[in-house]
């Protein structure tokens, strides 16, 4: 398990130095040095139906040094490299906005934040690694709670050990953990919910112990990392993954991106679970389940209408709840079955989906 | 109503500007001591222009007292190396009014030599002091007057006049005058500085009251080809010109005298002795032998002699007033018989023709030929039609209604020539750029002299100057006529007004720019729009040569600031290079574990 980890930072150190040693030998050759990088544009994102997720297609643009144009973006590209290099040798982590100021120390310089992060998608893109395995992690974080023991790789705390079900707030699945090794569980499951009361709640009435599931906060949209992490636990522990959000049109997204990834992601692989399976709340569910509702928006309508045309919501529950959404035109949130006891949705909806899901 | 006589008193013309003295811009004593140095300035440069000098003009003014506070008293002495006035006629040029040079046709600073003795005057009103000229055309003997003005009879009253030894031609002008010059100062100090710009082939020296000294040393030793005087052009005309014009070259009946009958003699090939011993059929007889070979004033002579039967001596004794050629009558005065006699003459007399001929004057098309410029026959012809004159219409024979109709037809007839511009005097493209570099150490100077045109028969060229950055800083006119600064009323100067039209923007040239505008306005007549010589009016022709004069080299700059915009972009494009390059060694030899940077100097080599 711990060969896994280390042997995925040298393949990437080898990765970045051999970038380093294609542009060392070109300067030493008197060439302008270039990266070639994979397009982004829309017209370049396909979905693959063997991988279920979207993936970049062959068009590529060349970032060459001596376009000036292109000189300083080449510059801060290179640096990146260099940056994310000095990061897993000293296996340290950073912030995207820790990105943006570190430069500076080195004049390079990014006009803003945005330009910074742009420049770190760039490298994703020429090396399709996320940049968590660069040790660059957002701000936004998620929370994992359950019987999951895990070994940190992080330096000080190398060999260390932890359950995840020490501390009831659950823990922020941040670098550390990120990087730690998965050593064992007793869950069967993993329940990603998209709402952090909800989790709490899930946390208080046992959930974990009820249902033998590892619960995780994706706090609405998951988070790289958190994805990165569902990944792990359904690959390595061989764990089916669940999917519980609000019962609008942003819930079912933010489960299809946990199953097969986002466009903005396109240039990356091993962020989606193709197997985890959205639960609820479906639109079908807001009618049988009799949930307090809210009238949709025009923008909620909207987003459906730009789904419909999406590949992966041509059919089954994907297109079905999309439909019906669309015929009720009002939604309904996870905390909607308050209504009927605050513990209804542990102990009544969630076993029936549940047991409804291996019919999936 | 009362019908009481008003006295109608003549006054003198130092009179008339005494009590106008406003007008010529001696109105309080800030302008007058600015006015009092530039007309003097201006005289001394017109002198040198003329006489191919190169001028040197020391110009100095000290308090009469230290201590008092403006206005007050200035002496103010103005010398230059030029020509100097010839001693004789110092006491007319400065101690009367309206004697001057500068009455013919061409460009020069002053109009009509008015302005140094308006100060002269101008100084003796408000100080009571006499004016000191010094002045050697030989450099050998200098002369030296002092002298007053006597006002009301326009006459000098000298004072003082002795002969001095001296080095040096020139003329030195003194004026004690009433002045502010606390007020006066910067605008006198802008003055000198301009006019040496424009003049970059004289030395300018100026000591201030205050100590302060000035120096101007000439930056060229070429001075502009002087202008010469033509005659006038068609459009230029009106009928009070035109009346002078003929009376002026018309025949004149002359008056025998021993000087004339010498000159008769000469051409007769006789000698006074031959009247007496020859009869006078003899000399009839060697008179139409040669008849075509004498002058017209001899033979206007004979043939009054002819006409009234007279020998020599008797026609030394008449004065013929009047020729009336409808009647046919002659009319005389007698010195002995202080009579005057009219004479019916016979018609078909020879020489009564050829009196009556002359007397007509010449034909429209011969008048036109000859008194204006750039008139040849052909077009003097044309013209005659176009006027629905005949050509061979006599100009004598005119009546008034004809000469006013004359006048205007000369104003509306569109095919006479352009003006000749050799009366003019531009600075010349060459002397422009040297005193704009030197004055304004600029990177980008280009200047333009268009070539001559005209407005209403008057001769212009507008020559302008554009520099820019260098040692300029913010945006600047400078006007010149005449090569006179023009200093204040910018605003309303058809310059000004023609560099606001442009729309800047096109030629990439921001607000604020480093711009330097110089525009100099040559012309016989520079249309003041004022007395006080400040501001050009918009004539349109004027506004037409400005207008392709400042966008000619709108272009220019526009195009070098393109250039340079170029060259900036490539020297930004390098540096680019030179920045960034060794930052990506740097980065790629740590991220690719060696231990020395490569050699990326070869990579420049490609840039360059």
């Amino acid at each position: 398990m711990r060969y896994k980890e280390t042997k995925k930072n040298k393949l990437l150190y080898d990765l970045l130095k051999n970038h380093g040693v294609k542009i060392y030998e070109d300067l030493d050759n008197g060439v302008f040095p270039k990266f070639l990088i994979p397009s982004r544009s829309t017209r370049n994102i396909i979905y693959d139906r063997k991988l279920r997720q979207y993936v970049l297609g062959n068009s590529a643009s060349i970032r060459n040094s001596k376009n000036i144009s292109q000189l300083r973006s080449f510059t801060q590209l290179t640096w990146l490299a260099f940056f994310a290099n000095r990061l897993i040798k000293e296996k340290k982590s950073s912030t995207l906005r820790d990105i943006y100021y570190s430069s500076q120390a080195f004049s390079i310089d990014f006009e803003d934040q945005p330009e910074s992060d742009n420049i770190i998608v760039d490298l994703e893109s020429v090396l399709s690694r996320p940049r968590e395995d660069l040790h660059i992690f957002p701000e936004e974080r998620s929370s994992v709670f359950g019987d999951l023991v895990i070994e940190y790789t992080v330096p000080g705390y190398e060999g260390k050990r932890t359950n995840l079900s020490d501390h009831p707030d659950g823990y922020l699945i941040g670098p550390s953990l990120s990087s730690a090794e998965l050593i064992e569980t007793s869950a069967d499951l993993v329940i990603a919910i998209e709402k952090g009361g909800l989790f709490t709640r899930f946390v208080e009435e046992q959930v974990d112990k009820k249902f033998k599931s590892i619960i995780i906060d994706t706090a609405g949209q998951a988070p790289r990392s958190t994805r990165y992490l569902l990944r792990r636990l359904h690959e390595e522990l061989n764990l089916p993954v669940v999917i519980l959000t609000d019962g609008d049109v942003y819930g079912e997204h933010i489960a299809m991106v946990i199953k097969s990834g986002s466009a903005n992601a396109a240039h990356l692989r091993e962020l989606t679970v193709p197997d985890a399976k959205w639960i609820g709340v479906w639109a079908s569910d807001i009618e049988k389940y009799k949930l307090p509702t809210i009238p949709m928006t025009e923008s909620d309508i909207k987003r459906i209408h730009d789904l419909k045309k999406d590949p992966r919501y041509q059919q089954g529950i994907w297109k079905n709840e999309l439909d019906v959404f669309l015929k009720i035109k009002r939604k309904a949130e996870l905390e909607a079955f308050s209504k009927y006891g605050l513990t209804n949705i542990t102990d009544k909806y969630l076993p029936q989906k549940l047991e409804m899901a291996k019919s999936l | 109503m009362s019908f009481e006589k008003e006295p109608f008193n003549q006054i003198s013309p130092s009179e008339f500007f005494y009590r106008n003295r406003d007008l010529a811009g001696f109105s309080n004593p800030t302008r007058s001591i600015y006015t009092s140095i530039r007309e003097l300035v201006e005289n001394s440069l017109d002198a040198c222009d003329q006489n191919g000098i190169l001028p040197n003009i020391f110009i100095n003014i000290t308090s009469v007292n230290q201590q008092q506070s403006d206005p007050k008293y200035y002496i103010l002495t103005v010398s230059d190396n030029g020509p100097g006035v010839d001693p004789k006629h110092v006491p007319l040029a400065f101690g009367t009014v309206l004697y001057g040079s500068k009455f013919g046709l061409k460009q020069a600073r002053g109009m009509f030599g008015l302005g140094a003795t308006m100060a002269i005057l101008y100084g003796q009103i408000t100080t009571n002091t006499p004016v000191h000229v010094n002045s050697s055309i030989d450099g050998r003997n200098q002369h030296e007057y002092e002298m007053l003005l006597d006002i009301q009879k326009n006459k000098p009253i000298i004072i003082k006049h002795v002969v001095n030894k001296t080095k040096k031609k020139g003329l030195a002008i003194s004026i004690c005058l009433e002045g502010d010059y606390s007020k006066a100062g910067s605008k006198i100090r802008d003055y000198i500085y301009q006019t040496s710009l424009i003049t970059p082939y004289a030395s300018i020296k100026f000591h201030d009251p205050k100590g302060n000294k000035y120096k101007y040393d000439k930056i060229t030793k070429s001075i502009p080809r002087p202008p010469t005087i033509t005659k006038p052009h068609p459009y230029g005309i009106d009928v009070e010109t035109l009346r002078r014009l003929i009376s002026e070259t018309s025949y004149k009946i002359p008056n025998l005298n021993k000087n004339i009958l010498e000159k008769i003699n000469k051409e007769l090939k006789m000698h006074n002795d031959d009247h007496r011993n020859s009869n006078d059929g003899k000399i009839m007889k060697a008179i139409k032998k040669r008849w075509s070979y004498l002058s017209t004033q001899t033979k206007i002579i004979l043939a009054i002699m002819s006409c009234l039967k007279l020998n020599f001596d008797q026609a030394m004794q008449i004065k013929v007033d009047d020729i009336d050629i409808m009647n046919n009558t002659l009319t005389y005065l007698d010195y002995n018989k202080s009579k005057s006699f009219t004479i019916k003459l016979d018609r078909s007399n020879f020489y009564y023709k050829y009196l009556a001929n002359e007397v007509k004057g010449d034909s429209l098309s011969i008048f036109l030929t000859k008194q204006f410029q750039r008139v040849g026959r052909h077009t003097a012809e044309k013209f005659a039609e176009f006027a629905q004159f005949k050509p061979e219409k006599r100009i004598m024979m005119m009546t008034n209604q004809e000469l006013v109709h004359l006048s205007d037809s000369l104003q509306k007839f569109t095919d006479f020539l352009s003006p000749d511009p050799s009366c003019l005097a531009p600075l010349g493209e060459n002397l422009l750029r040297q005193g704009i570099k030197k004055f304004f150490n600029p990177d980008f100077i280009f200047v333009i002299q268009r070539k001559a045109s005209a407005y209403s028969g008057f001769p212009f060229i507008v020559e302008l100057g554009v520099a820019y950055g260098g040692s300029i800083k913010g945006t600047k006119l400078y006007r010149f006529a005449n090569r006179i600064p023009l200093l204040y009323d910018e605003s309303s100067d058809v310059v000004f007004k023609i560099i606001n039209d442009i729309d800047w923007n096109r030629y990439k040239i921001k607000n604020d720019s480093p711009l330097i505008i110089v525009s100099h306005i040559c012309s016989t007549r520079i249309p003041y729009k004022t007395v006080g010589k400040e501001n050009v009016a918009d004539r349109n022709e004027i506004e037409r040569e400005l207008k392709l004069a400042l966008q000619f080299l709108a272009r220019k700059l526009s195009s070098y600031m393109s250039k340079k915009g170029k060259a900036a972009m490539e020297k930004k494009r390098v540096d680019l290079y030179f920045t960034y390059i060794p930052l990506i060694s740097k980065f790629c030899t740590e991220l690719s574990n060696n231990l020395q940077e490569p050699n990326y100097k070869k990579i420049f080599n490609e840039i360059n």
